[in-house]
C-alpha cells in the first residue's frame, strides 16, 4: 500500500459507516482535519488517510463533505455565492463547525 | 454665552471668506479646550445643532389682543416658518388648527358606538390592544370628561383593560408616549413629537402602528382651493430631542417612511446599521449623544439616499487626530505634511486637511471625500480579533495565525449560522430554549438572533447578508456640505473635518480597496 501521505484523496467516515472520498487539500479546510492528516503529528489517520467522524451521521457528513468542496471551489472568487443548507441540519453543522474548526 | 446665539449671517457671502469672522469668536475660541472647539465651535456654519424652531408670522395686522373676536377677513391663521427667523421656509400651509368648537362638541359625556369619536377609535386602530387602548383614552380621557356620570359607572374598567393588554409596571413616560402617538395616528399628523418625554428606551409596540399611518384629506370648508390637493402619502417627522435613550427599538427603523428624524440629545453610544432601512430620510439629527463613530450606512444613505441634512456635532467622535491611519485618500500635497505628522506624534500640530479644487465635475463641492482609512481588523470564524491582527502600513498582511492562504469563502459556521438566521421560528425562542442546545452554539444562535432581530446585516463591501463580520474598520469621511443643512458646497482650501464611520466586511477579503 502507498505512503496515504502521498495521495491525493482522502476517504471521511462517519459514525454508521458512510465512506466520502474528497480531495485532501479540500478536507485540510478544516484545522481538525489537517492536523489528523499531518503526518508529523503521528496520528493513525495520517498514515491511513481515513478519518472516522464518530459524532456525525451520514446525512451531516455528507454535507460536510459538499462544504469542503464548496469551500475549495470558492476561495478564491470574489463573489461567492450561498450554499444550500437544509434547516434542519444547520444545528448540527453548527456544531460540526464547532469541532471541526472550520 | 452671547456667542452661542446664531446671528444671522450675511447673505449668500457668508461661506466665501472663512476668515472674515474669526474676530468675534476669536476670544471666547482660544479659551476653550480643543475637543470643545473641534466639536462645537469650529463649525462652518452658524446653525445651531437643535432642531429648527417653530414661528409665526405676524403679516395679519388685526390679530392682536385688543380685537381678538374680530374675524378677520380672508387669513384664519398665520403662517407659520421652521427655522431661523431669517431663513423664510413656510411650514405646512395648509395644515388647519382643529376648530375649537369641534373639540368642545367631541365631549358630550355619553358614549355611544355610533358616537364619532368611538367610530374613529375603532377605525384608527387595528389589532385589539391599541383598541382597548384607545378605547379607553376616548372614554377617559381626563381633558375631555366633563361629567363624572359616566366615569363613575366604568372606572373599574381602565384597571381591567391595562391588566389584560398592557404589563402594570409601565411607566408614565410610556404611557403619555403612547397617547402622543395614538393621538397622531387618529388625526393624522405626520409630525410626532416625542420630545422632552424622559424616555429610557423605545417601548415595543409603540412606533409599531405608526406605519399605518393615513393623513386626513384638510377638505374642512367650502371653497376648495388647488392647493387642497396634495399628496395622502405620508412621510414621518419623529421628534425624540432630550430624552435619556441609550438603545433604539428596531421598530423604528421599520418606519420606512421617515422623513425627518430628530435624536437630539440622548445618550445614545451606537446607531444601528440598520438604519439603512430609513431609505425616505432626508434630516437627521444625532447630535449631543454619546457616539463615537457613525455606521457606515448612514454614508450610503447620503450618497444613494435622500439624507441631505445630517447634524452629527457634537458628539465625542474619535478625532482623526489620535486615530491610527492606516491610508489617507487626501490630495497629495498632503501628503508630506501628513507623513511629517506621523514622525512627530508628540507635537500637537494636526494635519491640515484641505480641500483643493478638483479638475471634475461641478458636484465635488458637494460629494463625500474619503480622508482616510484606518487599520484593518481581522476576525476569527467566531468573531474574535485575531491575534496581532491589526496593521499600520497597507498592503495589509493576512495575520499570521491564519496559516491557510486567504480563503474568500466563508466558514462552515458561517454558512450554517445563515441558514439558522432565515428559519422562520428563530425570533420566537426564547433564551430558556436556547439553553437547551449545546453550550458551544448558544452564542452564536443568539447571535443569528440578534442579528436577524435588527433586520440583518449586510457586507458593506460586498452586500452580502452576514452574521459574524470577520473584518472592521474605520473610514473618515468629510461631508461639511451636507451638515447642517448647508446651502453651499465647499470652496478650495476649506479645511476638512472628517468623521469616523465604522465598516464591516463578512469575510476576508471583504478589506477596502487601495486606491
Amino acid at each position: 500500500m502507498a505512503p496515504s501521505t502521498d495521495s491525493e484523496f482522502v476517504t471521511i467516515v462517519s459514525n454508521d459507516g458512510f465512506e466520502f472520498i474528497i480531495p485532501r487539500s479540500a478536507a485540510c479546510v478544516s484545522g481538525t482535519i489537517r492536523r489528523m492528516l499531518d503526518p508529523s503529528s503521528k496520528f493513525p489517520e495520517g498514515l491511513t488517510g481515513r478519518c472516522v467522524l464518530e459524532e456525525f451521521s451520514g446525512i451531516v457528513v455528507e454535507k460536510i463533505c459538499e462544504y469542503f468542496c464548496y469551500n475549495e471551489k470558492h476561495k478564491d472568487q470574489v463573489n461567492v455565492p450561498d450554499m444550500d443548507i437544509p434547516p434542519e441540519l444547520c444545528l448540527e453543522l453548527l456544531m460540526a463547525a464547532d469541532f471541526l474548526d472550520t | 454665552m452671547d456667542s452661542e446665539i446664531p446671528l444671522p449671517p450675511p447673505r449668500r457671502i457668508r461661506h466665501r471668506s472663512p476668515a472674515a469672522n474669526p474676530s468675534a469668536t476669536g476670544a471666547v475660541f482660544s479659551s476653550f479646550q480643543r475637543a470643545q472647539r473641534l466639536s462645537r465651535f469650529d463649525d462652518r456654519s452658524s446653525q445651531p445643532s437643535s432642531d429648527p424652531a417653530l414661528f409665526s408670522s405676524d403679516d395679519i395686522p388685526a390679530s392682536g389682543l385688543e380685537n381678538y373676536h374680530a374675524t378677520v377677513s380672508g387669513a384664519g391663521r398665520k403662517r407659520r416658518y421652521r427655522g431661523t427667523w431669517w431663513g423664510e421656509q413656510v411650514i405646512d400651509p395648509k395644515r388647519k388648527r382643529a376648530d375649537f368648537k369641534d373639540k368642545r362638541n367631541v365631549d358630550s359625556g355619553v358614549w355611544m358606538g355610533s358616537d364619532e369619536s368611538g367610530a374613529e377609535s375603532l377605525l384608527a386602530s387595528e389589532d385589539g390592544s391599541a383598541w382597548g387602548e384607545d378605547l379607553r383614552k376616548s372614554v377617559l380621557d381626563p381633558r375631555k370628561s366633563g361629567s363624572t356620570l359616566f366615569l363613575n359607572e366604568t372606572e373599574n374598567v381602565p384597571a381591567q383593560t391595562r391588566v389584560a393588554f398592557r404589563s402594570p409596571e409601565e411607566s408614565d413616560a410610556h404611557r403619555y408616549a403612547r397617547e402622543v402617538v395614538s393621538d397622531c395616528l387618529d388625526k393624522g399628523h405626520e409630525s410626532i413629537d416625542l420630545g422632552d418625554f424622559h424616555l429610557r428606551s423605545i417601548p415595543s409596540g409603540l412606533l409599531r402602528p405608526l406605519q399605518h399611518l393615513t393623513k386626513l384629506p384638510s377638505v374642512k370648508e367650502a371653497p376648495v382651493s388647488e392647493n387642497v390637493f396634495t399628496s395622502l402619502q405620508p412621510f414621518l417627522h419623529i421628534y425624540l430631542p432630550n430624552n435619556s435613550l441609550s438603545a433604539l427599538h428596531n421598530d423604528l427603523f421599520e418606519l420606512s417612511n421617515i422623513k425627518v428624524l430628530s435624536l437630539r440629545n440622548n445618550k445614545l453610544t451606537g446607531i444601528p446599521s440598520t438604519v439603512r432601512r430609513l431609505i425616505a430620510l432626508e434630516v437627521l439629527n444625532l447630535s449631543v449623544n454619546q457616539l463615537t463613530y457613525l455606521p457606515w450606512e448612514i454614508l450610503k444613505l447620503m450618497q444613494q439616499g435622500e439624507l441631505k441634512h445630517l447634524t452629527v456635532r457634537p458628539n465625542p467622535f474619535l478625532p482623526i487626530e489620535e486615530a491610527q491611519i492606516a491610508e489617507w485618500h487626501c490630495k497629495s500635497t498632503n501628503k508630506k505634511e501628513v507623513e511629517n505628522y506621523e514622525d512627530s506624534l508628540e507635537e500637537d500640530s494636526s494635519p491640515p486637511l484641505q480641500f483643493q479644487e478638483q479638475q471634475s465635475s461641478p458636484n465635488e463641492g458637494w460629494t463625500p471625500i474619503h480622508v482616510a482609512t484606518g487599520p484593518i481588523t481581522y476576525m476569527n470564524m467566531e468573531g474574535n480579533p485575531m491575534r496581532d491582527s491589526t496593521f499600520r502600513n497597507r498592503p495589509n498582511p493576512i495575520p499570521s495565525d491564519l496559516a491557510l492562504p486567504i480563503n474568500n469563502a466563508p466558514s462552515l459556521r458561517e454558512v450554517a449560522l445563515r441558514a439558522v438566521s432565515k428559519l422562520p421560528y428563530l425570533e420566537q425562542t426564547t433564551d430558556e430554549e436556547l439553553a437547551e442546545y449545546p453550550a458551544l452554539i448558544v452564542p452564536l444562535l443568539q447571535q443569528a438572533r440578534e442579528v436577524r432581530a435588527a433586520g440583518g446585516q449586510s457586507c458593506s463591501v460586498c452586500r452580502r447578508e452576514y452574521v459574524i463580520p470577520r473584518t472592521e474598520w474605520m473610514e473618515w469621511w468629510d461631508f461639511t456640505p451636507c451638515e447642517n443643512g448647508m446651502k453651499m458646497p465647499r470652496c478650495p482650501g476649506e479645511k476638512l473635518r472628517p468623521l469616523p464611520f465604522q465598516r464591516f466586511g463578512c469575510s476576508l477579503s471583504c478589506v477596502p480597496e487601495s486606491c
